[in-house]
């Protein structure tokens, strides 16, 4: 029986040190242009900053906007995976995410977004202060959304 | 999509035992196997149209006495003890004439000559076309149009001439601007020019529904409204663009946070 | 008037056989398409005119039929009780007939058929060979009835078989048509209780009939002759398919070229609602079935069942994959039934009289009759049903009269674009399914065009790829682009541009379409080459290699002149000659000049005494001759 894992933020420790944008980029492409990034530090001042990162919805929008199911629940990680080889680039899935957590990758011509990286995110061990961290459901303060309807 | 049957079956493909739901399409277990066959008109997110015939395999069943029938492996579904052979020499040859025809049709388009190349062919055996085009006729274009429930543009006329075209050549009245045809298209046939402020395609001119923020845009008006309401997203969902959203996100989270030297309503 | 019940059906269809019986003197006008674009209406109206005008013991009625079959004779005319036949009737022949032989009781040889062989004038149609050898069932009424006439098709027979089976279960009707072995009449052969049993069995409650009536194979024209001449006995066949199978609907799919079997069809439906024939409550059994006609858009294609079906719904007519059976998911992806014409016309006779009946004509895999429409260079062309397993030479020179000016057989192309030519060495093939595919051909809908030695068996296989390069849907490479690279091949072999290798490329293209294409059409669409590159290879080499047509029928390959040994100068050339190619005064020798010939051939048709004869242009160039 496996752990559900929570992508959890701590926005009070974010020091806008950005190394977890890189380590997204260059995490999912071979060329590491940073703006590729699923996670965005939103900064207001020096070493002040608000990480925003897609939240797996339990209904997400972007899921149920997409025509062609190429939005689907990964059972393991819990997260909203874009099947590639679905995805007709209609775009729609980018204005429908209410949080902007849908990225449009022009260079790429692609949709991306945050997939937790298969069940390793790799921003978390780059995070200095521990602002973005990978534990468990019951580790984590927030009580989680019914733990049992995420693994779909 | 299954038939009655759903259970598991057992499927040979060149020799190799593969397990597989019942009524799969043939296609796709023999490329969950590794297995591959080259196809032309198959997309995932679409039902099979069965129109390049590239797919195409040959299958028998024990009690046929090795007699075999060829099939399309795109709309094929597989049932227990389906015997499959997918390099026969009668499939590499109709594969070959498929390639061939289609060399002719499309002479300049690299997709069609790297494909035919991997089956010895550089060169077609039959007339060059005169007037040499992109266009496949896989209607991959049209497809992914009705199945996004719009249906502005269709394959016309019987035979040879045949083409994608919108209704009476005109500028398409219910196409939406979503640009799902041109991107899905393979060998990227169908123009068309998009900005924040404008897109075209087909001959018709979209407005962008923009940020009132920052001016960005991703979609159509005429897609937001095509899309408000399925799946239960609203069209309010799409007025502001990703990044002002993700702005307004992490004001959410100031307003909401705590930070030493700073005032809860954000802002020093 | 409905009719409320089985047992008042039999009160019904004595009454009315009762009332056509007291008509003791017919004239049965042909009034098929055929004849009628031949000015069949006009004699019709002369003789109703001319018998009511002549005051007569006993009263004559002019009745308008459906298609003879002798369409080369046409306007026809059988007279009742008598059964003289009079062919090419005009309108200004019909007071001599009305008073000569409906009331004088004596023929008028000069309208009387002459047998070619015999040279004798033959008075009645039941002794003229064309009629002789025909077992009609699918046409059983057919030239007997006026088709508008309800009453007239029931005292004939009409819904006798739909009587019988409201009284069976539908389990014993499937077993009666087991028995009777019918095979589907459209072309394929596919077994039809089997068929139906399929689609009995296919889960669901609402399912279809349907009627496949686009016929367009060229050339043949039974079907329009049924639902034209007994459009009875296709609706009949329907419901019992209806019956049979728990349908309770049927659509007829008419080819959108067929008027007169539209407006048929629909007085037919009229009137067999009407009756209670058609609607609910069938004859007080309960069942309920009705039809309604759909009309085609003009596409052969829509002749292949999944496009047919596609049509219906109001799609493009394109086939679909065929791993799904329309018996289970057809219209609508419903459970459906498609047959043909033919075979719903044959149905009622099957159930009438018995599946044995049926089984007992014909062939061992091949039972029954089967209609053929018999053209080309034959001196009989017209629609003839016969049993299966007569034989092509039987058909040709015992029905059909021999070739055209007893000119040499060459080939018979049987079963349209999808068949194949068949040569002289095979005349003696008996006709059934299997031994026409055996022999590279196909049964196909039944059309027969007979050819001489005028032919060129490049251009026909070429006229076919024609055909069918404008007929293709265009979904499929291998159809779509091998028909046009086909055809391509096949312009440049009959104007001498033909490379080597030519056959060889049509041979490699011919196995690709077969193999790969989505549906029957692309196919089959290589039949005629391959049919007539096994027979007459020898034409193709000659038009490859040496840039010649054995034929003399490819204009660009051939050219004519006169040979001055045998030209008697009678000048019939001169008048042949449509471009004024030709000079010479008469009793003396004329000549062809090649600066003006367009190699039409028509001096050479012309020519009693074979002076004019035909060679290849590279053979004249060669002469240096201007």
């Amino acid at each position: 029986m496996m752990q559900n894992m929570i992508f959890r933020v701590n926005v009070e420790r974010c020091i806008a040190c950005g190394k977890c944008e890189l380590a997204c980029a260059f995490g999912h492409g071979s060329e590491g242009r940073p703006a590729a990034t699923r996670i965005h530090i939103h900064r207001r001042g020096p070493e002040l900053g608000t990480p925003v990162v897609c939240f797996q919805c339990h209904e997400a929008a972007c899921a149920a906007i997409c025509p062609t199911q190429a939005l689907v629940r990964n059972p393991v990680t819990g997260a909203i995976d874009l099947v590639v080889e679905r995805c007709i680039l209609c775009r729609m899935c980018v204005p429908a995410c209410p949080f902007g957590n849908m990225i449009w990758d022009e260079p790429y011509h692609r949709l991306a977004k945050c997939d937790l990286c298969g069940g390793a995110p790799k921003c978390v061990p780059f995070c200095p202060t521990g602002a973005l961290q990978y534990v468990p459901a019951e580790q984590a303060a927030v009580r989680p959304e019914p733990l049992l309807e995420r693994a779909v | 999509m299954s038939t009655e049957a759903t259970g598991e079956v057992t499927v040979t493909i060149d020799g190799k035992a593969v397990k597989a739901r019942a009524g799969t399409f043939l296609l796709e277990v023999a490329r969950g196997a590794g297995i591959d066959i080259p196809t032309l008109c198959h997309h995932p997110a679409l039902e099979p149209y069965g129109g390049c015939r590239l797919c195409v395999v040959d299958v028998t069943e024990k009690g046929w006495d090795g007699w075999c029938k060829m099939v399309i492996a795109c709309q094929f579904p597989v049932k227990d003890g389906l015997i499959v052979f997918t390099q026969s020499e009668r499939v590499l040859e109709t594969r070959k004439v498929v390639l061939d025809l289609l060399l002719a049709r499309c002479p300049e388009t690299p997709l069609i000559q790297n494909l035919a190349a991997r089956y010895g062919i550089t060169e077609t055996s039959y007339q060059r076309n005169p007037d040499p085009t992109d266009c496949i006729l896989c209607a991959l274009c049209t497809r992914v149009c009705d199945h996004l429930g719009v249906s502005a543009i269709a394959t016309v006329n019987r035979g040879i001439g045949r083409e994608v075209a919108p209704p009476f050549g005109q500028a398409p009245p219910d196409c939406i601007g979503c640009l799902a045809c041109a991107e899905i298209c393979p060998t990227d046939f169908i123009p068309y020019s998009t900005s924040n402020s404008s897109r075209t395609i087909w001959g018709k001119t979209f407005q962008m529904l923009r940020c009132p923020a920052c001016g960005r845009a991703h979609i159509t008006v005429e897609q937001a409204r095509h899309f408000a309401g399925k799946g239960g997203v609203s069209e309010s969902y799409f007025t502001l663009c990703d990044a002002c959203k993700r702005a307004h996100m992490a004001a959410t989270f100031q307003r909401l946070q705590q930070v030493p030297g700073v005032s809860a309503l954000g802002g020093r | 008037m409905r009719i409320e019940s089985l047992a008042a059906f039999e009160g019904y269809v004595e009454d009315a056989r009762a009332k056509f019986a007291t008509r003791q003197s017919e004239v049965l006008v042909c009034c098929g398409t055929g004849c009628l674009a031949n000015g069949a209406a006009a004699v019709a109206e002369a003789f109703a005119a001319a018998l009511e005008g002549t005051p007569a013991q006993v009263k004559t009625f002019t009745k308008r039929t459906g298609c003879h079959g002798f369409c080369e004779r046409g306007p026809l005319v059988v007279l009742r009780p008598s059964g003289v036949l009079y062919t090419k009737v005009k309108p200004r022949d019909v007071a001599e007939i009305v008073e000569k032989t409906v009331h004088g009781g004596t023929a008028i040889p000069r309208l009387l058929y002459k047998d070619p062989a015999s040279g004798q004038r033959i008075q009645h149609y039941q002794e003229v060979p064309f009629y002789k050898h025909q077992t009609r069932v699918a046409m059983r009424r057919i030239g007997l009835i006026d088709p508008t006439d309800i009453d007239d098709a029931l005292a004939h027979g009409a819904y006798r078989g739909l009587a019988k089976a409201l009284t069976m279960t539908p389990e014993e009707v499937l077993a009666e048509v087991a028995t009777s072995g019918l095979r589907g009449r459209g072309g394929a052969g596919f077994p039809t209780a089997r068929k139906w049993r399929s689609c009995r069995n296919a889960k669901g409650e609402r399912k279809f009939i349907l009627c496949n009536g686009d016929e367009g194979d060229p050339g043949a024209f039974k079907d329009r002759s049924i639902m034209e001449g007994d459009p009875h006995s296709v609706l009949e066949g329907m419901i019992i398919g209806g019956w049979a199978v728990g349908a309770h609907e049927g659509i007829i799919y008419v080819r959108d070229e067929y008027p007169l079997a539209v407006v048929n069809l629909t007085l037919a439906i009229a009137q067999a609602r009407d009756r209670g024939l058609l609607g609910t409550n069938i004859l007080g059994s309960g069942f309920d079935f009705d039809i309604r006609i759909s009309r085609g858009g003009g596409a052969f294609v829509c002749g292949e069942s999944s496009a047919l079906m596609r049509s219906l719904e109001g799609k493009v007519g394109e086939p679909r994959a065929k791993y799904v059976h329309a018996t289970d998911r057809g219209l609508y992806d419903l459970p459906t039934v498609l047959n043909n014409v033919e075979t719903w016309a044959d149905v009622g006779a099957i159930l009438e009289h018995g599946g044995a009946w049926f089984a007992a004509m014909g062939t061992e895999k091949s039972k029954g009759t089967k209609a053929f429409s018999l053209v080309g260079k034959v001196k009989n062309t017209g629609l003839i049903e016969l049993p299966m397993g007569m034989t092509l030479r039987q058909i040709i020179y015992d029905i059909g009269g021999g070739v055209m000016g007893d000119r040499p057989f060459k080939a018979v192309q049987t079963g349209g674009p999808s068949g194949g030519c068949v040569p002289e060495a095979l005349l003696d093939l008996p006709v059934d399914y299997e031994k026409l595919t055996e022999a590279g051909s196909m049964m196909g809908s039944g059309g027969m065009i007979v050819m001489d030695d005028r032919t060129c068996m490049v251009d026909v296989a070429r006229y076919f790829l024609k055909f069918l390069t404008e007929e293709s849907c265009g979904k499929c490479v291998p159809c779509r682009e091998g028909l046009h690279q086909m055809l391509l091949i096949f312009d440049d072999l009959v104007a001498g541009r033909g490379r080597p290798g030519d056959i060889e490329r049509i041979e490699r293209l011919s196995r690709g379409m077969q193999l790969g294409s989505l549906c029957e059409l692309g196919k089959s669409a290589p039949n005629p080459v391959l049919s007539t590159l096994r027979y007459f290879r020898d034409e193709y080499v000659a038009h490859v290699e040496r840039r010649e047509c054995p034929a003399g029928i490819c204009r660009d390959l051939t050219t004519y002149e006169i040979s001055p040994e045998t030209c008697d100068g009678c000048h019939a050339c001169f008048k042949a000659c449509p471009v004024e190619a030709i000079t010479g005064k008469v009793k003396e020798l004329h000549v062809i000049h090649q600066d003006k010939c367009i190699s039409c051939g028509a001096c050479y048709d012309a020519c009693p005494t074979h002076a004019v004869r035909f060679l290849p242009k590279h053979e004249m160039a060669a002469r240096g001759v201007a």
